[in-house]
């Protein structure tokens, strides 16, 4: 079995509201998935089940062939999953380098060798220039990729990545677009949500579409952006 | 928290020779200045910056402000103050005890309130220090509201001093043991934050999610910073039962207590390794002073207070005869502190970013 990640009837209810549906999906080693739909649709939610922030109410999480349905977030983050937030969270009054290091510490804990690690991650998302820079001084680019340098240290073998290009300076997004890819090469399967449809349409795999806490459909980009109820409901009648 | 390569040259922002400097003035003052006033106040000054390093660490350091702490004051010294006065067990022999019970007490109150954030873990260590001292004030067993009093042992021998650990003749036991344990203290805190534990703290302190997101056991490390606190602030009471050989629920449990230990951190800059004891060396000897010239009263002339020893002293403001000046400057400290540096009094020295 290839898949590194299987999602089945995953479900959540907050107060009536069916946030997650008895969502079904698989992510393979090596892929780049992107997750999409409306606001409102359960993106983050699905995030927050499968990285435990959230416990679901029925249905099951497994990855890499454990169950991991349940668990708390730093027994996940352990287990190789690491997330980004969409409301970022830097440490602010920790310095770029000391956020990634967090990361890393967990499985490093020998400071020397984690500052190292933490170095890498930092010159892999194009940072080295903030190193000693407060997390809360960086601009919401920097703190996109300071979220990402954070993630890698924790030595994931899935990231989640929420909105990446979201509330950034449209050229910047090339360049995160790049890093997402690079992230790949470092041997990183990426489950993305992402509302950029080029940045989806680039950079992306395969398409799972969510429409009210349910999967409506996945695919290639291209097969689901042609899909006539996802153009409908998501990228309006005029999308070419 | 960068890393000393080589040699040390500063201890968080304090250039060594001042740190090494500070630690002979500690030494060498007691030999200097031998009256009992004067190194009694230098010995509460030592207590205080011990337990508000030692609250530093979970206050500061991880975020997780108590206003509770006396819990952990009272059991070190009423465990202590018990097994003295009723089995003659000496403090060397009961303090693991103390320690076991505070650390039962750290579990019990640590496992439900740490999943409260902000304001409510709070008023919940408050809660739960007023509900322990209106418990130890109605326990007949530890003397209710009366509390207990220590046997004076005369002592045979110094050797014989120690094991009782009673020291009538001269201060200077207390000193160097209530010295070592500041050493100590300040020691762990210093290294603590070069250490992964320091990280993780400052972490869970800044932004719990994200710490969690990237594999920190939140509760375990809040917990770990809980039993380290615990450890100083129970010996602290341990050493105050011994010093005044008399325990009483107002002095060492009751919500003043935790709130003085609070005020001392926050006083002198939480978050930051010198801050409180900054807070206790300016703190301490003020109230002191207070307390022996505005109280008016004959116990405190010095050479009362020199023939009677600790105990005229203790007997007289233990009673409520001190009058509440001490609060009265703590309330007026924390409006200037809390209007000019915020950061405390640190932050005098420090430029802040």
């Amino acid at each position: 079995m290839s898949d590194l990640l299987a999602i089945n009837e995953l479900s959540k209810n907050f107060g009536g509201v069916c946030a997650s549906d008895r969502v079904n999906f698989t992510v393979d080693k090596g892929e780049i998935v992107g997750l999409i739909g409306p606001n409102g649709a359960g993106k983050t939610t699905v995030f927050n089940l499968i990285s435990g922030f959230v416990r679901p109410d029925g249905g099951r999480v497994t990855f890499d062939d454990k169950d991991v349905t349940g668990l708390r977030p730093d027994q996940i983050s352990r287990l190789g999953i690491a997330r980004t937030f969409q409301i970022l969270k830097p440490f602010p009054h920790m310095t770029v380098e000391e956020n990634v290091m967090v990361g890393a510490l967990v499985r490093h804990p020998h400071p020397a060798v984690a500052r190292e690690l933490a170095g890498h991650c930092i010159e892999l998302v194009g940072l080295e220039h903030k190193r000693d820079a407060l997390g809360g001084e960086l601009s919401t680019g920097q703190r996109k990729r300071l979220e990402m340098a954070r993630a890698m240290a924790t030595e994931p073998r899935l990231l989640l990545l929420d909105e990446i290009t979201g509330g950034v300076d449209q050229p910047s997004i090339p360049g995160l677009m790049k890093l997402v890819g690079s992230l790949r090469d470092e041997g990183v399967t990426l489950l993305i949500i992402e509302h950029n449809m080029r940045v989806v349409m680039e950079l992306v795999d395969r398409v799972i579409f969510l429409n009210l806490g349910a999967k409506l459909t996945e695919g290639p980009p291209r097969e689901v952006a042609a899909n006539p109820d996802v153009r409908r409901l998501y990228l309006g009648s005029g999308h070419a | 928290m960068n890393p000393a390569s080589g040699e040390i040259r500063r201890v968080e922002g304090v250039p060594w020779w001042i740190v090494v400097g500070g630690l002979g003035a500690l030494i060498a003052y007691p030999l200097a200045f031998t009256m009992p006033f004067h190194q009694h106040i230098v010995i509460m000054a030592l207590l205080y910056g011990t337990l508000g390093t030692a609250w530093n660490i979970l206050g500061g350091y991880t975020g997780q402000v108590s206003i509770g702490h006396g819990v952990y004051y009272g059991i070190g010294a009423y465990t202590a103050a018990y097994f003295y006065v009723n089995f003659g067990l000496s403090p060397w022999v009961s303090w693991p005890l103390a320690l076991m019970i505070a650390f039962v007490a750290a579990f019990v109150i640590g496992l439900p309130t740490f999943r409260l954030r902000g304001h409510y873990f709070v008023l919940a260590s408050v809660f739960i220090a007023e509900a322990a001292y209106i418990i130890i004030s109605n326990w007949e067993m530890v003397g209710g509201a009366i509390g207990l009093e220590y046997p004076i042992h005369r002592a045979e021998s110094p050797l014989d001093a120690l094991w009782h650990l009673q020291f009538h003749k001269s201060k200077l036991p207390y000193y160097y043991g209530i010295l070592t344990l500041f050493v100590a203290s300040v020691f762990v805190s210093w290294r603590i934050r070069f250490r992964p534990l320091g990280y993780f703290l400052k972490a869970v302190s800044e932004e719990q999610d994200a710490a969690r997101s990237l594999g920190v056991d939140i509760a375990r490390y809040k917990m770990v910073a809980l039993l380290i606190s615990v450890l100083f602030t129970t010996l602290c009471g341990i050493f105050y039962a011994q010093y005044v050989m008399y325990v009483e629920p107002v002095s060492t449990m009751s919500l003043i207590i935790s709130l003085e230990i609070a005020f001392i951190a926050i006083f002198g800059g939480i978050k930051t390794l010198w801050g409180p004891v900054l807070g206790a060396f300016i703190i301490i000897p003020v109230t002191e002073l207070l307390r022996a010239n505005f109280s008016g009263h004959i116990a405190l002339d010095q050479s009362a207070l020199a023939e009677g020893g600790i105990g005229a002293w203790v007997d007289y403001y233990m009673a409520g005869g001190g009058g509440n000046v001490d609060l009265l400057v703590y309330g007026l400290l924390i409006i200037i502190i809390a209007r000019f540096q915020p950061n405390g009094v640190i932050g005098f020295f420090h430029r802040f970013d």
